[in-house]
């Protein structure tokens, strides 16, 4: 750790940034509230919508956090293996919906195209390991970096050439119509539903991360892989499986996507892939509870900022700004926190 | 050369006094691992003295510190008189710490040649302006970089020829000895040698011990060794200092160290001297 | 005969290949290209797309070892496999037509004809036997290829390249053909815009010969220049400087309106690399976010220079340049010194974040008032009075002709900056830094300091890219400042290899030259970028111009599989 004896010019600026920011923050949320520009109502639904993406940015960004923890790399096409999840799925649940399985037998159906989704996503995940990073592990770190980049051009493009530049609408699923009431609050079912699925994938991912013995190795792995190698762990084994986790997270997730907005697209994978990364980083990049934590205060904070900063501010069209204050959040995190919350300070 | 006069009695800011560094109660620890307690160390000008201990010691720690790369939890060092506590290391480097490295840290895909003249980096002027219009006096400065250059891999003992070559082709004695050549690039007033002869044979160690008494001599340098090989410990050292689990635990000439029964015991457990 | 392992490895890579055949034409590439012609009526682009993954996994596969027989069975092999997966997707496709389409949408029936050859008369299960021959055919063909010597390679592959050139310059040699009036030349090559059996052999031909006298050619250069005394070869270098100027010079007139402005949003592409170049090949940082500095000189510019913008001042544009390029040089710094300490990764993102910021930001509803929008700023003037000026010997220029020649001049001013910067003590510096940064900073250079110059550096050098693009589309609009630019930019500079000038320039004439040559390729040009950073990151990081020490320095992130890489695949030069 060093005192400077004088603060460096970049140290002021970050200050400077660093209160301006807050002091934006808070005259934007006073100014909101106080002006009661939307109603407690509103807030409870921006609140629930919030969770709910946040939930599947969790999803995704466990498998961010989970292969970082492994491999120190950033798997940049995560995104697009969370979009061919969700895009895999659309054409099993045409086919459902056609054929009356879908409307008629929503509880087989559902879990069914999170199945597919899942599946599909892991199939790809492990590929993209084995033909694009396998290759390159002693390689110095920018290399793999690139190729990920380069991945998620050639996933994405490849799906729109495949399938088709449209936006696929799913098939309507009446079970998630309309509003449950919870303790007298009315929820989307969709919204519901998509957080209660999120919350059950999470929790097998911690018992089977925590307890198995595969989960345990992955930590080992983790901590150190040439110490788990000599302790007799197949840690090539291991990193296929850590990435065919996070694509099964990340294809399920993509269907949970797919059940709030009813569409996919094949440029669907970019946004929530960044938005994800943001998460993990924010829960501290390699810490599994962290990237779960962080998707869902990401998911809330890119629901309820805007209005509540930037109407309050006069600033028009806040919507407009919702993607930058996801990446807002990334840049001053890593500026000013880059281990996140939950996160060790790297080598000190 | 000298006996470690009390501390009161010298004068640490002597700039341009008999004492090159002054390190004071210099203690590093890491989140709850205290790697060096509460070290005082000085480094008499012109003198070679050296830093041994078993391993774990905390040598290369303190070592770290010197070259600032790593800054003291408390205490100070004192280089001339300034204090490099908390400087970033490359103004520390600028203040004549030149240093070498235990595996070495050649910039390996670079030129023999080019390496050398990063390590005259400090010593050069030439700013990216200069370099766009290649004014006169970076022109020159780049030929007297280079010619210096020239010299310094003679002395060093690395032909000509070699000086196209990438680092990592060569030879491992010749890395070692390029890893000098680039540490020498900055007219340094404090050489420190992390383990300079690990890996070699004796005939090469005889080489290196030899090389460094004549670096003394002939470029008037300040050096400080850490070493393993007690040979070249004892033949070229005018003091040697001792450190164990991160203290110092005995201070003198090599004959006083070699009869340390503290020392001996460091290094050979308690039941050496009994 | 060859061995069982030998068979094996032939059959999976034959599954691969055929998987590749399949993909190409459900991801509409093959089809795409099928509308170019090479000989007319008998063979189209689309067609040699698709015989070339089996050409390659039979010359790949006939390896090394082995007698001639053995090797070109093993080449069979995979070609039997490649072709039975192929023919049977082609059988399953039209027995599910047309609800296959629904999924895979490329397929329609016109596409499933031409991959069947129904031109020719076959039904599906006739087609799909052609195909199988073929791609068996065409294995055997790449590994009888392989085994035969190495001039004999040169000069198939030499032949096959000409015929490949000729057909792809179509739409561009024929108009200055006739324009020049080789009418009758014209009509001997082309017709219906592909070349005749004949006029496609006599090329073949003709492409043999120069190959295969390329090596001796090239041989008796290098030794005569060798042997020439130092002032006979200060005269043939300054010879050829004149040669490359007086065709730099004449480049609009010989190219013609369509090829001037592909050959515009190449230099485009090569300033910005420049650029980049300097960030990420001499420094190291991997900036995602380059696109914000080329927005930021659009933007000053069009704020500078039109009168109709926010500022209004409508100063001229080289008084303006000097202001935009100090200024964009600042907002690096602003960029840079928050986030420079993070690790390689980090930063990426974080640039990217900053990219991403300002696209939306340009965009807004918020910054409207002062940025226009989504309608952007208009009424940018030219760089020069009315965007028209006369030349000598070339008469006058307009149109993207008229921006050529100042965006060429920057270009060589950004390689001489970047030329001039390398071999110099902050090049030297920025080399140390990538390579070592810990011991770099114990030789006393302040990494933070010169990270910080190379993104100001990369940021002025984007910024006068952005100025020049400004004056070229009269004005700016948020929609040219997207994330692709970042990506493209960085391909080319990865794909000429990172550090290296010469390399930059081809990078661009490849990455972006290629899809305007051939616009149904266009469509996919994402995709096979993605495609090439993948794969010269696994094959040849170092890119395809690196000077020695990037290549020494990328060499030993390659797994070495045995004979796979390396001289196998250098089939022109022929040093296997």
């Amino acid at each position: 750790m060093r005192r400077p004896s004088s603060p460096r010019p970049a140290d002021v600026v970050l200050w400077a940034l660093g209160v301006a920011i807050v002091v934006g923050v808070s005259v934007g949320a006073f100014a909101t509230l106080s002006a009661g520009l939307l109603s407690g109502d509103q807030w409870r639904d921006l609140l629930i919508f919030g969770i709910s993406q946040g939930s599947v940015y969790a999803l995704i960004a466990l498998g961010y956090t989970l292969v970082y923890g492994v491999l120190f790399m950033i798997n940049f096409a995560h995104g697009d293996v969370f979009m061919f999840g969700g895009m895999t799925a659309f054409f099993v649940a045409d086919y459902f919906s056609d054929s009356g399985f879908l409307n008629g037998n929503p509880i087989l159906a559902v879990p069914l195209l999170l199945l597919v989704g899942a599946l599909s996503s892991m199939v790809v995940a492990v590929v993209l390991e084995r033909v694009a990073y396998r290759p390159l592990r002693r390689a110095p770190r920018l290399v793999p970096l690139i190729t990920a980049i380069g991945a998620s051009l050639f996933i994405s493009n490849s799906v729109r050439g495949l399938y088709g530049d449209s936006i696929k609408a799913y098939p309507r699923i009446d079970f998630f119509q309309g509003t449950w009431d919870i303790f007298g609050i009315p929820i989307l079912k969709a919204h519901a539903t998509v957080i209660v699925a999120a919350v059950a994938l999470m929790a097998v991912l911690y018992w089977f991360v925590e307890r198995t013995r595969t989960g345990r190795a992955m930590r080992a792995v983790s901590e150190d892989k040439d110490t788990a190698a000599l302790m007799g762990i197949d840690v090539d084994r291991i990193i296929v499986t850590t990435f065919a986790i996070g694509g099964l997270l990340a294809g399920a997730a993509g269907v949970l996507y797919a059940i709030v907005y009813n569409q996919v697209i094949w440029s669907m994978g970019f946004l929530p892939g960044i938005k994800a990364f943001t998460a993990a980083v924010l829960g501290g990049i390699g810490n599994i509870f962290g990237a779960m934590l962080g998707g869902v205060v990401l998911g809330i904070l890119e629901s309820v900022a805007p209005f509540l900063l930037l109407s309050g501010l006069g600033v028009p069209s806040p919507n407009q700004l919702k993607d930058v204050i996801a990446f807002s959040v990334l840049v001053l995190v890593l500026i000013f926190r880059p281990y996140g919350l939950f996160g060790r300070k790297e080598g000190t | 050369m000298t006996t470690d006069a009390p501390a009161e009695t010298m004068t640490p800011n002597e700039v341009g006094g008999r004492l090159l560094l002054v390190a004071r109660a210099v203690t590093k620890s890491f989140e709850g691992l205290v790697a060096n307690r509460d070290i005082d160390f000085e480094i008499p000008r012109h003198s070679i003295v050296s830093i041994i201990g078993p391993n774990g010691a905390g040598k290369t720690t303190f070592f770290n510190q010197l070259s600032g790369v790593y800054h003291p939890t408390s205490g100070t060092i004192e280089l001339e008189g300034i204090d490099i506590s908390h400087m970033p290391t490359h103004e520390v480097a600028r203040l004549g710490v030149a240093r070498t490295y235990q595996n070495i840290r050649l910039f390996q895909n670079m030129t023999v040649l080019a390496n050398v003249m990063v390590g005259r980096h400090v010593r050069m002027h030439g700013q990216w302006y200069g370099a766009i219009a290649r004014m006169a006096g970076i022109k020159r400065e780049e030929a007297e970089a280079e010619r210096r250059a020239f010299e310094l891999l003679e002395l060093v003992g690395l032909a000509r020829s070699t000086s196209r070559e990438l680092a990592r082709n060569l030879p491992y004695g010749d890395q070692r000895r390029l890893e000098v050549a680039r540490a020498l690039a900055s007219d340094p007033k404090l050489l420190l040698l992390d383990e300079p002869t690990a890996g070699m044979n004796p005939g090469e160690t005889k080489q290196m011990t030899d090389f460094i008494a004549r670096l003394q001599r002939d470029l008037q340098l300040t050096i400080l060794l850490i070493e393993h090989d007690m040979k070249v410990v004892m033949g070229v050292s005018e003091r040697i200092t001792v450190l164990d689990y991160g203290e110092k635990i005995a201070e003198g000439t090599p004959a006083e160290i070699r009869a340390n029964p503290r020392v001996i015991e460091a290094y050979l457990g308690k039941h050496a001297t009994a | 005969m060859p061995t069982g392992s030998d068979l094996r490895r032939a059959a999976s890579s034959g599954l691969m290949t055929g998987g590749i055949m399949i993909y190409l034409v459900a991801v509409g590439i093959a089809p795409a290209l099928a509308e170019r012609q090479v000989i007319t009526d008998y063979l189209t682009l689309g067609r040699l797309m698709l015989a070339l993954p089996a050409l390659a996994v039979g010359y790949l596969v006939a390896g090394r070892v082995g007698s001639p027989i053995a090797r070109s069975a093993s080449a069979l092999a995979a070609g039997v496999v490649a072709g039975g997966l192929f023919s049977a997707a082609l059988l399953a496709s039209v027995a599910l037509s047309p609800g296959i389409r629904s999924v895979l949408v490329r397929l329609s029936t016109g596409v499933l004809d031409f991959v069947g050859f129904a031109g020719i008369g076959l039904d599906a299960t006739g087609g799909a036997l052609l195909n199988f021959g073929l791609a068996a055919g065409l294995a055997v063909l790449g590994g009888l290829i392989r085994v035969a010597p190495v001039a004999a390679r040169r000069v198939i592959v030499g032949g096959a390249g000409a015929m490949l050139v000729v057909a792809i310059v179509e739409p561009f040699l024929r108009p200055r053909l006739l324009q020049w009036g080789f009418v009758e030349f014209d009509d001997w090559l082309y017709v219906a815009h592909g070349m005749t059996p004949f006029s496609g052999a006599t090329v073949f031909v003709v492409g043999a010969i120069l190959a295969g006298g390329w090596p001796l050619a090239r041989r008796t250069a290098r030794t005569s220049i060798a042997n020439a005394d130092p002032g006979a070869r200060s005269v043939l270098r300054w010879a050829g400087f004149l040669v490359a100027l007086a065709v730099l010079y004449t480049v609009p007139w010989l190219s013609g309106s369509f090829l001037t402005q592909v050959i515009v949003l190449v230099g485009f592409y090569v300033l910005l690399g420049l650029g980049l170049n300097i960030v990420v090949g001499y420094a190291g940082l991997l900036d995602l976010g380059y696109v914000a500095f080329y927005a930021v000189g659009a933007y000053f510019t069009a704020l500078i220079t039109s009168p109709t913008s926010a500022l209004g001042w409508g100063l001229n544009f080289w008084v303006a340049l000097p202001i935009v390029v100090a200024l964009s040089a600042i907002v690096g710094l602003l960029i840079g010194a928050p986030v420079l300490r993070l690790r390689g990764d980090y930063l990426a993102i974080v640039t990217l974040g900053f990219g991403e910021i300002a696209r939306v930001l340009l965009g807004s509803e918020a910054l409207k008032p002062w940025l226009g929008g989504p309608t952007g700023i208009l009424s940018v003037p030219f760089m020069v009075g009315d965007g028209k000026y006369t030349l000598p010997l070339i008469g006058e220029q307009s149109g993207a002709a008229a921006t050529y020649f100042p965006l060429l001049g920057f270009c060589v001013l950004a390689a001489f900056v970047a030329h001039r910067l390398k071999y110099s003590r902050t090049g030297r510096a920025w080399n140390a830094m990538r390579e070592d940064e810990d011991v770099a900073q114990a030789t006393g250079i302040s990494t933070v300091n010169y990270k910080l110059l190379a993104f100001a550096m990369g940021a002025a050098v984007g910024s006068v890219g952005g100025a020049v693009f400004a004056t070229h589309l009269q004005g700016v609009v948020p929609g040219g400042f997207v994330l692709q630019v970042s990506i493209t930019v960085l391909a080319v500079v990865v794909l000429g290899g990172m550090g290296s000038i010469p390399g930059v320039v081809v990078g661009a004439f490849a990455l972006i030259g290629t899809p305007e040559l051939l616009r149904e390729f266009a469509e996919y040009k994402l995709l096979v970028y993605g495609a090439v950073l993948v794969a010269v990151m696994i094959l040849r990081p170092e890119g395809l111009v690196p000077d020695a020490a990037r290549k020494a320095e990328l060499e030993e992130s390659r797994i070495d599989d045995g004979p796979q890489h390396g001289p196998e695949f250098d089939v022109i030069s022929g040093d296997a």
